[in-house]
């Protein structure tokens, strides 16, 4: 499977295929999950028409764990097996998972301010999600911090690791130190703590969240392997960098 | 003498040969905490209960400061290709330098926090908790200077780049040694065990993961 997939231009073909039908499901899901979510799902009682945020910030806020468990993956592939697309893929991750945290962390004062009475408040999750947040910034500049790019793959890969170990232990730190959010209300026990009718945008939107993601990454790592294609085609012809 | 020792004992006598740079580290410190006040201002309501952090934070700057060049001088001069060809290994080099590191960084820092303490009016009751805790996470924070120095090994801006990777990493440290050093009811509090795990666990992983990369950087930069 793994040496299937090792080869490029066979895993392009395959994550080309899957594009398209990527792009459908973000678009579609996208606008049943916005339209539920700020037309027909009702006003919290108690917070009014803010909590429609929601629909943005409790995706985002997945995706942006969802891509640095991805990280950790691909920092393990290339560390353990010298994966080559397992850094292609790091490399393409990063950004689009710190965007996505950014996202969390701006969605989440534009809530807390109406709620909260703050933009910011240094709560155990606000605090973890910055945190990760710089994590990320760590890992991009590390990865493109030496003179050739290939050399920072590996740095970058034992950081992800790094990061997979530590970050559960900040956030257990950051969790002793201070709480003020909210509980998780999605993934519980006994179900979900959200009346359908708020919950079922929100599922559309996180599906929404993923496949877009899946479409991001996909389509930078096409960019990255034409951009490795032209060096390696350049220096071949003579041309230099 | 086992090449771990041997190793130790070159770097300690380089760091004694180039001594007036740990009076620097020193000076580094102190200013750091001599910038508190001046910030802040001279209230003493004010300043009083914040002496313990002023210490964490003023440690942390100055032990992660001293790192930007660790490996350096061993990658140019070709004897971290001698350590990964001798029966020493890339791992035990790390940890060598670690504790040098440490020895000639983070315990003068240590012995100079009783007098930061006293001109932060930190009460002698506390000083017990304070300086437990500051020992183990000046240890924690050599070990993760030893992985964000051998991770931008060769890289452009590497102080800078270095701080951006080890900071929030250093945020369980800086936690749980802080708490600890508040503890009231006795020296071994709850988060000084929490402090000592998250020691334990960088003790496992520093020296693996500065291996690993000091292992690609060296045969790249041979090439």
């Amino acid at each position: 499977m793994f040496d299937y997939l090792a080869n490029p231009s066979r895993f392009m073909r395959i994550a080309n295929r899957l594009l398209w039908p990527l792009v459908a499901a973000a678009v579609i899901t996208g606008t049943i999950g916005l339209y539920l979510g700020l037309f027909v799902a009702p006003a919290d009682y108690q917070q009014g028409d803010t909590v429609r945020i929601i629909y943005i910030h409790v995706p985002a806020a997945w995706l942006a764990l969802f891509g640095y468990v991805g990280l950790g993956l691909c920092g393990l592939f290339y560390v353990v097996w010298r994966h080559p697309l397992a850094d292609v893929a790091a490399r393409a991750i990063a950004p689009v998972g710190a965007v996505f945290a950014l996202l969390t962390l701006v969605t989440g004062a534009l809530w807390g301010k109406p709620m909260w009475g703050a933009w910011w408040v240094w709560d155990a999750r606000l605090t973890s999600m910055l945190i990760l947040f710089f994590f990320y910034l760590g890992f991009i500049a590390l990865a493109n911090g030496f003179d050739r790019a290939e050399r920072g793959s590996r740095p970058a890969a034992l950081l992800a690791l790094v990061g997979m170990i530590n970050v559960p232990i900040v956030k257990f730190s950051v969790d002793w130190w201070n709480t003020l959010h909210q509980p998780a209300s999605l993934l519980r026990r006994g179900g979900p703590a959200i009346d359908p009718s708020m919950l079922t945008p929100l599922v559309l939107m996180l599906v929404a969240a993923h496949a877009y993601f899946a479409v991001l990454v996909i389509l930078r790592m096409r960019s990255l392997l034409a951009e490795r294609r032209i060096a390696a085609l350049m220096l071949r012809s003579g041309g230099g960098e | 003498m086992s090449p771990f020792l041997a190793q130790i004992e070159r770097d300690l006598m380089i760091a004694w040969q180039n001594r007036q740079d740990l009076g620097v580290m020193l000076i580094f410190f102190v200013i750091i905490i001599a910038l508190f006040p001046l910030a802040i201002g001279a209230n003493s309501a004010i300043l009083d209960p914040l002496g313990i952090q002023v210490v964490w934070i003023a440690a942390l700057l100055a032990i992660l400061a001293g790192f930007d060049r660790l490996f350096a001088q061993d990658v140019r001069d070709g004897w971290l290709d001698q350590v990964s060809l001798s029966p020493l290994g890339l791992g035990w080099y790390a940890l060598a330098k670690a504790i040098s590191h440490w020895l000639t960084a983070g315990l003068p820092l240590l012995i100079m926090t009783p007098v930061m303490a006293i001109m932060l009016n930190i009460p002698t009751i506390q000083w017990p908790p304070l300086l437990i805790a500051l020992l183990i996470g000046s240890m924690g924070l050599t070990l993760l200077g030893v992985i964000g120095a051998a991770l931008a090994e060769g890289a452009r801006r590497g102080g800078a780049l270095m701080a951006l990777l080890i900071l929030p990493l250093a945020v369980p440290l800086l936690i749980f040694g802080t708490l600890a050093s508040q503890s009231e009811d006795g020296i071994i509090s709850p988060h000084l065990m929490l402090l000592g795990a998250v020691f334990a666990v960088l003790l496992a992983l520093a020296p693996l993961v500065a291996a690993s990369a000091l292992e690609i950087g060296e045969t790249e930069t041979g090439l």
